[in-house]
């Protein structure tokens, strides 16, 4: 009797950090494959968006004060870095469980934390051109010189990743499409019109700007304000922090719902 | 009047009679039917439509308010007499759109063209029932602003023919629009845009001398700040003049839309 010595398959626990950026450049390689028709479309809106946000309030006055400008100019780039990340991500995410590709994304041998990287580095992309952009056309248009501080680094990166992890956390921990719609839709009112990004938070009614200090999203303006503008911020460090616990409890939420079996 | 033209050769029992109506009174019976069939379909969401145009007509000037340091009588009044067109707009440019969008993909789209009964039946019965739908929602909006900023309103008569032209404009345009345009993706991408540039850059709720010449130019043409006028006429004493001017450019946008629609509504699928 012969025996026949069959080769095991092998069962390998693949770890360690070459595994890890392996799995980043191969998320971030397939989310820019998977946006590649979208991404020209969507920087496009966010320049639209950016500059139009700076130049169309100005003409709700007569003559805007120079610190309403600066309020807009500064506010504008806020907007920028929340469209990909707040209000697109959970739409995708929507889409994938619409089309089925949701839980086929989830099976790739791929560390979780290396998507989230990835989408991230998918979102700066997606809004730094815009970011730069807005900034610009607020230089040309109200003839502000922005003092730029090192700070503004530290501060568009925590912006976008609280925005990014909100968004990603809606997406993940919702449980359906249109649920998350609904989320989406209720956000962009929140974020686009009661927020004070665009203009002081002492414009608000008072119950809506006691709100308002408890989201993350007028505090992100105050942050990437500061390094720009900095005599308009008073308390910069509470802000960061309370920015900060956001985008941390994002992640943790995201981390939950993605961990969880089902 | 009723013609009816008997296209039956040779009579044979398994065959149907088929035969072409056409004539006022058949368009008319038509109407009838197609606003009641688009009525018992809208019973499900026209309160939801209500609801929501409330939603973006008085969110969005309230929105507006916040911008202002402070909000002057004068500015509350622009803000106020603005409200009707911000909650029409939406209306006719995102959501008709986006209903139509989602008929499409439905199929009830071709279901419905496929009714023996004329297009252009049809499409006036859209035009009817949203001009119609639309007047819950604006005036509601209208209230709740005018009570927020205790403005007092004098309004005139002028009001109705000002308000229903608009709503009428705005369904006609916004339908015309979803059917000339046979991708989904991109009606959705350009009435959005559309929205975002027309709520940020239209003369609504603030008088036109904030603009640059040539932007005022272009919106003496355009329907949007023309909205505005007329309604702002109905509501207040004061504000505009050239009111006729308005009045046709709103028609002619009002004929722009039929025109869009009879033409994709004639060709042949």
């Amino acid at each position: 009797m012969a025996t026949v010595a069959l080769t095991r398959p092998r069962t390998e626990v693949r770890r360690g950090p070459a595994h890890w950026v392996g799995g980043y450049q191969t998320m971030l390689h397939w989310q820019l494959a998977g946006l590649r028709t979208l991404l020209p479309l969507l920087i496009g809106i966010q320049i639209l968006v950016g500059a139009g946000f700076v130049l169309g309030i100005a003409l709700l006055f007569d003559d805007i004060s120079p610190t309403a400008a600066l309020y807009v100019s500064s506010g504008a780039p806020v907007m920028n870095l929340l469209i990909v990340g707040l209000l697109l991500g959970p739409q995708l995410v929507a889409q994938q469980e619409a089309e089925h590709s949701y839980d086929f994304v989830h099976a790739l041998p791929v560390p979780r934390t290396a998507t989230a990287l990835a989408w991230y580095t998918v979102t700066l992309l997606g809004s730094l051109p815009a970011v730069v952009l807005s900034l610009l056309v607020a230089q040309l248009r109200y003839g502000i010189t922005f003092t730029v501080s090192p700070s503004v680094v530290a501060a568009v990166l925590l912006t976008a990743f609280t925005g990014t992890m909100l968004g990603y956390a809606l997406g993940h921990a919702l449980p359906n499409p249109m649920v998350i719609q609904l989320a989406e839709g209720v956000l962009r009112f929140v974020v686009f019109g009661l927020s004070p990004i665009l203009f002081p938070a002492e414009q608000l009614p008072g119950w809506l700007a006691a709100i308002s200090w408890w989201l993350p999203f007028g505090h992100m303006a105050v942050i990437v304000r500061d390094p720009l503008a900095p005599e308009m911020v008073a308390d910069a460090p509470i802000s960061y922090l309370i920015v900060a616990i956001w985008g941390v409890g994002c992640a943790a939420i995201t981390a939950w719902a993605l961990g969880r079996r089902r | 009047m009723n013609t009816t033209a008997t296209l039956q050769a040779a009579p044979s029992p398994s065959q149907l009679p088929s035969t072409i109506r056409s004539g006022a009174g058949h368009w008319l019976r038509s109407l009838n039917r197609m606003l009641r069939f688009d009525l018992s379909r809208a019973r499900q969401w026209a309160p939801m439509m209500a609801v929501a145009q409330v939603f973006m007509g008085a969110g969005m000037a309230i929105m507006y308010s916040f911008v202002y340091p402070e909000v002057s009588e004068a500015t509350a009044l622009y803000i106020v007499t603005g409200t009707p067109t911000l909650a029409l707009i939406p209306l006719g440019l995102l959501m008709l759109p986006e209903s139509v969008n989602q008929q499409r993909l439905e199929g009830t789209f071709d279901f419905t063209w496929s009714l023996p009964v004329p297009r252009t039946a049809q499409a006036a019965s859209t035009f009817l029932l949203y001009t119609l739908l639309s007047l819950p929602g604006m005036v509601l909006s209208l209230v709740v602003v005018a009570l927020l900023y205790g403005v007092q309103l004098s309004v005139s008569p002028l009001i109705v023919p000002a308000v229903l032209l608009c709503a009428l404009m705005a369904v006609s345009l916004g339908f015309g629009m979803a059917l000339a345009i046979p991708n989904p993706m991109v009606v959705s991408v350009v009435t959005s845009a559309l929205a975002f540039v027309v709520l940020l850059f239209s003369p609504i709720v603030y008088p036109p001398s904030h603009l640059p010449g040539w932007l005022f130019a272009i919106h003496q043409v355009l329907p949007f700040y023309n909205m505005a006028v007329v309604i702002r006429a109905g509501l207040s004493v004061g504000l505009v003049s050239d009111l006729a001017q308005s009045f046709l450019v709103l028609g002619a946008w009002t004929v722009a839309g039929w025109a869009m629609t009879g033409w994709v509504i004639a060709r042949r699928q």
